[in-house]
């Protein structure tokens, strides 16, 4: 009898896991492959990013991982030269060291000063003039034009698909070896987006970590006062577009937000920069053609054209600065140097 | 012991019920397809890429090397019922037969309305790299000013006075004043019959898109030879396409 009843017992528990199991299969995904989640951190005191690029996007090692092998990659540019990294320097925080113009496929020049890449996620609108309204669709733009990396996505993909590792990495981040190019975005996305520099000495000294010296403070008050406004703590940029009175280069006629808008009152206007890292992002503006932090001082004291109507009304006087007032100026804008993030080994060619 | 044997069994019955209750739907309505098919023409006549020749109402000569555009967002609806299509994102391209035709599974119900959107809703333009119709390998995305290209025609005409006499327009813009986005409703009781969908069977809307259309107002080759950016030629162009379509035909199975 017990033996029976023990019988018929284990038969019903055998039968229910079985049930049970039957109905679990088929509300799981087949995708199960293992990644290891990355969580995105917004440094303290930070403001949240106005959209969250990584909501369609879930942030993996693997994804990172992929997309930092493909920034490196010659393989994206039609000669095998240019990689993104090589207008995007790590040393110089991303931008290109000590160019005005970038480089790019046959000897061509880039029409635009390539900008440092950090703190992306907090960035709604991307390049000089905010044409990109993504980050995931940024790199069709380097990848496609001519005087940058001049080739094709589908010749990206073909190579991509061939490669020995390539196929194995995407299946890694994926589930698939698979290769199409929403993966290959999204996975750089990862990448870029997850560069945040956060720990310069000003950072250091938000956090009560450091101190500045009396001329970086005198820089800090001075800089709250006449620079905030527009380069907004703690990203120093507002991500507003703004004319801040240079002239048009007759050679470019780059008339920047203008391009992307039609409106002629957004004529002359480029995003604001963030100041971040600035003492390795020379040389400056959308043209690069300030070389030092001392000629921008001096642009926005004494050289500034105050004629063009859509000069931003905050700088219709200048902002009048005297010897003491740059130096101070220039000290505070060093203490915005971070080389945790530019020596960061997450960010280094693999 | 008896009523053990007997209540065992009877709980695994019960167990096999009970544990997959999440999955049974309540019985479900009985569905059919809607199959729509795009015919694309000039004035009447098939559209011939490359080698047709065509005059647009300036009286200008023109031929068609690529002719595609967006369908999206597209449902049959009557007063009280609607059947969307799910992920509803069609590239029609005269170049590709399969890209004319899609289907979509509704209720079977009785519609009196087709309704799509020419070009791509703006969310899509603005929510990162997309898959499908919507790949940036379609060469339909600028890469320069983040957006799709809605509707894409490019050709010849003599009246062009561009390099090789090239005609191209590319008609896009989802935002604030250079919105080119067109809702498109059409009234199905086109054969005095409605859309008529049964279980398991597929009905069929047939539409035409006239080319000839685009150049209404008089767009001329001569002037307005090409629009490759967002702006007021886009919207005069993208007016104009959005009377281009009609429906020629339903079949009711
Ligand atoms: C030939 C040099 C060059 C290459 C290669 C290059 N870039 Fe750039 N990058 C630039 C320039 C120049 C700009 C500024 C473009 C503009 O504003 O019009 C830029 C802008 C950017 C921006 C926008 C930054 C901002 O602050 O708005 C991102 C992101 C970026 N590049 C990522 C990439 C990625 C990813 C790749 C590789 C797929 C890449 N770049 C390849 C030169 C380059
Ligand atoms: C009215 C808004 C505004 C104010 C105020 C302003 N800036 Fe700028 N700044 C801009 C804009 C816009 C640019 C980019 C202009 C361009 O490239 O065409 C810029 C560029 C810069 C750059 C170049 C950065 C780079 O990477 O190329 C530096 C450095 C700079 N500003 C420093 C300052 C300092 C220091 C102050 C205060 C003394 C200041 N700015 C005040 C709007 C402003």
């Amino acid at each position: 009898m017990k033996l029976k009843i023990t019988i018929y017992l284990f038969a019903f528990v055998l039968l229910s896991i079985v049930l049970l199991e039957a109905c679990k299969k088929s509300d799981a995904t087949d995708n199960t492959s293992k990644t290891t989640p990355l969580t995105f951190t917004i440094p303290a005191g930070w403001p949240q990013p106005a959209t969250n690029i990584f909501a369609s996007n879930p942030l993996t090692e693997e994804g990172f991982q992929l997309g930092r092998k493909l920034f490196y990659d010659g393989k994206l540019s039609k000669d095998g030269n240019f990689p993104c990294a090589s207008c995007h320097q790590q040393f110089a925080a991303f931008a290109t060291f000590d160019h005005d113009f970038s480089h790019g496929f046959n000897n061509a020049f880039t029409t635009r000063n390539a900008p440092g890449l950090f703190n992306l996620a907090w960035m709604p609108l991307l390049h000089w003039d905010g044409g990109i309204n993504h980050i995931e669709v940024q790199p069709l733009a380097p990848i496609a034009a001519p005087n940058e990396m001049a080739e094709t996505i589908e010749n990206v993909l073909a190579k991509l698909r061939t490669d020995s590792n390539y196929p194995n990495l995407f299946k890694a981040a994926y589930g698939s070896t698979e290769i199409n190019s929403q993966k290959m975005l999204k996975a750089l996305a990862q990448f870029m987006g997850t560069m945040v520099s956060s720990n310069s000495k000003y950072d250091k000294v938000q956090r009560g970590e450091a101190t500045f010296t009396t001329a970086e403070q005198s820089g800090y008050t001075f800089f709250k006062s006449k620079c905030e406004a527009c380069h907004k703590e703690p990203l120093f940029t507002d991500n507003s577009f703004r004319n801040n009175g240079l002239a048009v280069n007759s050679f470019l006629n780059d008339f920047g937000r203008k391009r992307i808008t039609n409106l002629s009152s957004d004529s002359l206007k480029f995003k604001v920069p963030s100041l971040r890292n600035v003492e390795l992002t020379f040389p400056y503006m959308h043209d690069g053609r300030l070389y030092s932090m001392r000629d921008v001082l001096d642009h926005y004291s004494t050289n500034l054209i105050t004629t063009q109507p859509t000069l931003d009304p905050l700088l219709v006087s200048r902002i009048p600065m005297t010897t003491t007032d740059k130096n101070n100026m220039v000290a505070f804008l060093r203490t915005l140097t971070d080389t945790v993030f530019t020596k960061n080994p997450r960010f280094k060619q693999p | 012991m008896k009523v053990l044997k007997i209540i065992l069994p009877l709980l695994v019955t019960l167990l096999a019920f009970v544990s997959c209750e999440q999955n049974a739907d309540a019985p479900a309505p009985l569905q059919g397809t809607v199959k729509v098919t795009f015919s694309n023409k000039v004035k009447g006549t098939n559209l011939v890429l490359n080698t047709g020749s065509y005059i647009n109402n300036t009286g200008e000569t023109y031929s068609v090397k690529k002719f595609k555009y967006y369908i999206s967002n597209v449902s049959v609806t009557n007063i009280d019922k609607a059947a969307t299509e799910v992920e509803s994102y069609h590239l029609i391209d005269q170049s590709n037969a399969a890209s004319l035709s899609f289907s979509f599974t509704a209720n079977a119900e009785t519609y009196s309305h087709l309704n799509f959107i020419i070009g791509v809703d703006s969310l899509r333009n603005v929510s990162g790299a997309q898959t499908g119709a919507l790949d940036p390998l379609n060469d339909m995305f600028w890469t320069w000013n983040s957006g799709y290209i809605m509707a894409k025609l490019e050709g010849t005409s003599p009246a062009s006075a561009q390099v090789n006499n090239k005609i191209e327009y590319h008609i896009g813009g989802f935002s604030g004043p250079n919105n080119v986005l067109k809702k498109i409703n059409i009234t199905l009781p086109i054969t005095a019959q409605m859309l008529n969908i049964r279980a398991n069977k597929t009905s069929e809307i047939f539409i035409d898109a006239d080319v000839d259309k685009w150049f209404s107002n008089n767009i001329s080759f001569a002037t307005e030879p090409v629009c490759t950016t967002p702006g007021a030629l886009a919207k005069k162009i993208a007016d104009n396409y959005m009377n281009m379509f009609t429906v020629t035909n339903v079949v009711n199975n």
